[in-house]
């Protein structure tokens, strides 16, 4: 792949020869990939239902050309089942929106990568999981939807680490981080229908994260604070003092409640627009004790001031999936790059798919 | 690396300041966005946090180089 719309066809006297070709050419995501050869691509071209030479965008800091084609080799690469390949080239859409900042998302020291949610009859299309492990390992759908976008990232936008892709350390999320709304298990309306469009129609939510980030939170029927006690624990892990968010004040931060933590909080009385406001009201801290932590990011206002972690109550992302029981999680994230770190979402288009038998 | 860019793309002399960690980094900027040649000057890292007087220093040992470079892009 490179920054124009062609392809380079490469030899190899055989798979194995490919696969060790495309890794030491640096084109892999460190784990063995699907050769994809011309006839997989062309079937996985088929598979999105739109012309190989369509241009989705570009995609930084090497700025490469994303076509639906070079799509389709990512796709093939990660091991993608046909069926997948509507909700990689919506979240490859995403990454080219400027407002995404991916150029600067991958070039940054910072352990982000992006969180993809989806929602909506793609969920059942794809077979996207939403409930026990579904970040975990086992779910093919989830696994193999991240790691072709990832594997765009790589070589379409030319991240790669110590070079361009300046991560510290990162985390394995930069492998794979695709989720889906349990919207059944959700006593709110879906996460998409939240965000303005109908509940018919696949959405993808893109927004560039660190990794999970467990919140424990014990709830008792008996325990009429149950709920606040939740909040609190969410808006810690939100604000923690230590994540970028506590002291940039801004990003996406994404909460994924399992589904008994999100009964405690509909049980409250409260909707989704309830637990944004009073998440993000909780997850502030004074700017003297911002100060002790980390005073070059901390300005010069008043001690007493309360600064929140992100902008505003919609910057709090909430939606429901994992199994049920203590744990819920949240994603800090990045609050850095030219447009604040937000969240962006794009229509995960079926219409246009065409269902095909899965790729030899 | 790309706020220099910015600046040369607009006709106004610049020069970048990288550190060693992201000489190579800045290398693949300045091809990505076409311009590899555009003026930069090697500092050690890290340079961030090291005190005062350790960036006075820095900012001391390069300065004829960075007026030097500044001369050569200036029209």
């Amino acid at each position: 792949m490179t920054s124009t719309t062609r392809v380079t066809m490469l030899h190899a006297d055989s798979e194995h020869d490919a696969r060790e070709a495309l890794d030491a050419a640096g084109c892999t995501d460190g784990l063995p990939v699907v050769i994809p050869t011309p006839e997989r691509v062309q079937r996985m071209v088929l598979a999105t239902g739109i012309d190989a030479d369509m241009v989705l965008g570009e995609i930084g800091p090497s700025y490469g050309v994303a076509t639906i084609e070079k799509v389709a080799i990512a796709a093939v690469m990660a091991g993608c089942l046909p069926d997948c390949v509507p909700v990689v080239v919506a979240a490859v859409k995403a990454l080219c929106r400027p407002e995404l900042d991916t150029a600067e998302m991958q070039a940054t020291t910072h352990a982000i990568s992006p969180l993809l949610i989806v929602n909506g009859p793609a969920r059942e299309w794809c077979g996207v999981a939403s409930g026990f492990g579904a970040l975990g390992p086992g779910h093919r759908a989830n696994m193999t939807i991240g790691r072709a976008v990832r594997l765009v990232m790589l070589n379409v936008g030319g991240a790669r680490p110590g070079v361009s892709d300046m991560a510290l350390l990162g985390h394995p999320g930069k492998l794979a981080m695709c989720v889906a709304e349990d919207e059944a298990a959700s006593p709110w309306e879906p996460l998409h229908v939240s965000l303005g469009y109908q509940s018919d129609e696949g959405v993808i939510t893109v927004v560039g994260t660190e990794g999970p980030h467990s919140v424990i939170s014990v709830s008792d029927a008996d325990d009429p604070s149950s709920a606040d006690r939740l909040i609190r624990s969410l808006a810690a892990a939100v604000a923690n003092l230590a994540s970028n968010n506590a002291h940039f004040h801004r990003g996406t931060v994404v909460v994924v409640l399992n589904p008994d933590h999100a009964n405690v909080l509909s049980g409250a009385g409260w909707t989704r627009n309830d637990v944004q406001q009073r998440v993000w009201t909780a997850a502030q801290h004074r700017r003297d004790v911002l100060r002790t932590y980390n005073p070059a990011f901390a300005g010069n206002g008043a001690d007493d001031d309360l600064l929140p972690a992100v902008q505003q109550p919609t910057d709090v992302l909430i939606l429901v999936a994992g199994g049920g029981g203590l744990y819920s999680t949240v994603f800090p994230s990045w609050g850095a790059g030219g447009h604040g770190n937000p969240y962006v979402t794009e229509v995960i288009d079926l219409g246009q798919a065409c269902a095909i038998p899965s790729i030899s | 690396m790309r706020d220099g860019i910015s600046f040369a793309r607009k006709g106004i002399p610049a020069v970048a300041i990288v550190s060693t960690a992201f000489w190579a980094q800045g290398d693949f900027v300045a091809r990505s966005l076409g311009m590899p040649d555009v003026p930069r000057v090697r500092i050690p890292h890290p340079v961030a946090g090291t005190g005062a007087d350790a960036m006075a220093a820095v900012a001391e040992s390069i300065a004829d180089e960075l007026i030097a470079v500044l001369k050569l892009s200036t029209p």
